[in-house]
């Protein structure tokens, strides 16, 4: 489908704040939390909160209806997205405001649970966009519980690798973050590879026989109706990738998402210098932006069977039947 | 209640004259719906009912079917749990699935949860549109009782479309689907779509017995 750059920001936005707040709350907790170093990963928390709410309210494009968004609680995913991540994004707020004012003791109770309510609001923010994702059966690579695991890794990893680097930075308990960013890397690592898994079977979901009633593959599509494929007015149809762009994106994706901040965290502690993991929280940025364009590109939408052709397969059922009828 | 239509596969001969209808009805007039704005740039345009052409099966085994796709009013419709604003809703009296333009907010989520990519984003206004099944014409009492029907199912020259009430056992929709097998598309992604279709009846190959071996022997021998 369509990579919708809205949804890349908003999506992305989303996952570096949870995480960043979750590295406040994990620095909170082992009293390795200074107040400047609370101020620098809450402000970038913010920054990132900001950017991926303002990307979202530009994904409506009828805006006088936007005062409806919340009137399907009940059923949309989309719904519970606006209240979710409004709600983190205002405890998010909160919680800064109360660290620029500074009464409260960094590594009080207080702060601590004021800290992880707030990280709790953000993972549940990324896992109601997640289900968003998640819940729609006609999305053939979405519709797994991997969706959501993807996203809430991407997120932490990004959060991690942002706070190990505030973290050296700021002379705080570097060796237990980068431990944090090694484990978030590992995990990622092991989620994509398997993401990339299903997203492979949903290509070869698309079926002839349950679209057209047809019994036989192959099947050539002649006309779909006009003069092409509705890509203009139908986003999720919007041309498959080639083989070639999905395995160059996902080598660059892997590269910079896992295998060169690996060695870069290592570096850091070896070295024990932070320009390494600045290095390594850029390229798991960068690895993140990678990660979600192909995430939306490479999506399989069940309609493409009325769009394009089938991926080109010998039937291993359908040509002993053949042969049968035919003798 | 549940309205739909039942296409004869076996009738259609893709002369896209529904296709053709729905537009001409839906933009006529001093309103309509389905816009062209930029027919120079995009010459297709917005469309509500496609014909799709394909051909199936292996030479020379081959044939070449049409498969008019509009919205399919589905009984579990996938896109009206999904919208946010409530502006995609199953009308309780008739089963026809709508579109608020309202209160649409152009979100596009209800094109990814309908299975049958047959819902179309209009640019100009910033909303989601579809086949509303005619609704204007159903319900217009001006018409008379023959007109009171889908533009599509009006045109077709073969009749291979039927209008109905498919919860009413005595309709013809519904006689049509129990006796002759009407299917609905993409089962497996529990939409339960109203609109059905009435399978082909295979054709006996017309290629003679020894073209057909000479053919067999070159391709899997
Ligand atoms: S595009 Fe409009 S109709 Fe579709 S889900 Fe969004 S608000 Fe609802
Ligand atoms: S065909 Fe698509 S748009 Fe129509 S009711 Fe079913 S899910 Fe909704
Ligand atoms: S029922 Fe009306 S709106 Fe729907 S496809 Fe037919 S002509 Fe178009």
């Amino acid at each position: 489908m369509k990579p919708a750059p809205q949804l890349l920001v908003l999506t992305l936005g989303q996952g570096l704040a949870g995480g960043m707040t979750a590295s406040v709350g994990f620095l909170a907790s082992i009293g390795g939390l200074n107040h400047r170093l609370a101020l620098l990963l809450l402000g970038a928390a913010l920054f990132c909160a900001i950017l991926g709410g303002g990307a979202s309210f530009f994904h409506m494009h009828h805006f006088s209806a936007a005062r409806y968004i919340l009137r399907r609680l009940k059923t949309s995913w989309l719904s519970r997205e606006a209240l979710t991540t409004g709600l983190f994004g205002g405890t998010l707020f909160l919680l800064t405001v109360a660290t620029v004012w500074g009464r409260l003791a960094l590594n009080s109770p207080l702060y601590i649970a004021l800290a992880w309510l707030v990280t709790f609001f953000g993972l549940v923010a990324i896992f109601v966009t997640a289900m968003l994702y998640a819940s729609i059966p006609a999305m053939l690579s979405w519709h797994s519980p991997v969706t959501v695991l993807n996203l809430l890794a991407v997120g932490l990893l990004g959060g991690s690798g942002w706070g190990g680097f505030f973290g050296m930075v700021e002379h705080g308990p570097s060796g237990q973050l980068a431990a944090a960013v090694a484990i978030f890397l590992v995990v990622t690592g092991a989620v994509k590879a398997f993401q990339w898994h299903v997203f492979s079977l949903a290509r070869h979901r698309i079926r002839a026989t349950t679209g057209f009633g047809l019994p036989f593959a192959p099947y050539r599509l002649q006309d779909s109706g006009t003069t092409r494929a509705p890509y203009r007015t139908q986003t999720q149809v919007h041309p498959v990738i080639s083989d070639g762009l999905r395995l160059r994106m996902a080598v660059v994706t892997a590269i910079f998402l896992t295998v060169l901040p690996i060695v870069l965290v290592i570096l850091s502690q070896i070295a024990a210098e932070w320009g390494w993991m600045l290095g390594a929280a850029i390229s798991i940025t960068l690895g993140s932006i990678f990660e979600r364009w192909l995430f939306f590109a490479d999506a399989t939408h069940s309609s493409r069977v009325f769009f394009a052709d089938e991926p080109r397969e010998a039937s291993r059922v359908a040509e002993p039947v053949m042969r049968g009828r035919l003798s | 209640m549940q309205l739909t239509i039942v296409t004869d596969l076996n009738k259609c001969v893709g002369c896209k004259s529904c296709q053709v209808s729905c537009k001409e009805h839906n933009t006529s007039g001093a309103y309509g719906p389905v816009p062209d704005a930029h027919p120079r740039a995009d010459v297709d345009g917005m469309w509500w009912n496609r014909i799709v052409t394909m051909e199936s099966g292996a030479y020379p085994n081959t044939s070449v079917m049409y498969l008019p796709k509009a919205c399919m009013h589905c009984y579990d419709a996938p896109c009206v749990p999904v919208c946010p604003t409530g502006a995609s809703y199953k009308r309780e009296d008739n089963g026809v699935v709508l579109i608020d333009y309202d209160s649409c907010i152009g979100c596009q989520l209800c094109m990814w949860a309908c299975p049958y990519g047959v819902r179309e984003f209009d640019e100009e206004e910033g909303v989601v549109k579809k086949c509303t099944l005619c609704i204007d014409r159903l319900e217009d009492e001006s018409l008379p009782e023959v007109e009171r029907q889908p533009a599509c199912v009006q045109s077709c020259p073969t009749h291979a479309r039927t209008f109905g009430d498919l919860d009413d056992p005595t309709s013809e929709v519904a006689r049509l689907v129990s006796t002759r097998q009407g299917f609905g598309l993409l089962p497996e992604l529990g939409a339960r779509p109203s609109v059905h279709y009435l399978p082909r009846r295979p054709e006996p190959p017309r290629v003679d017995k020894e073209t057909l071996e000479k053919v067999m022997a070159e391709r899997y021998e």
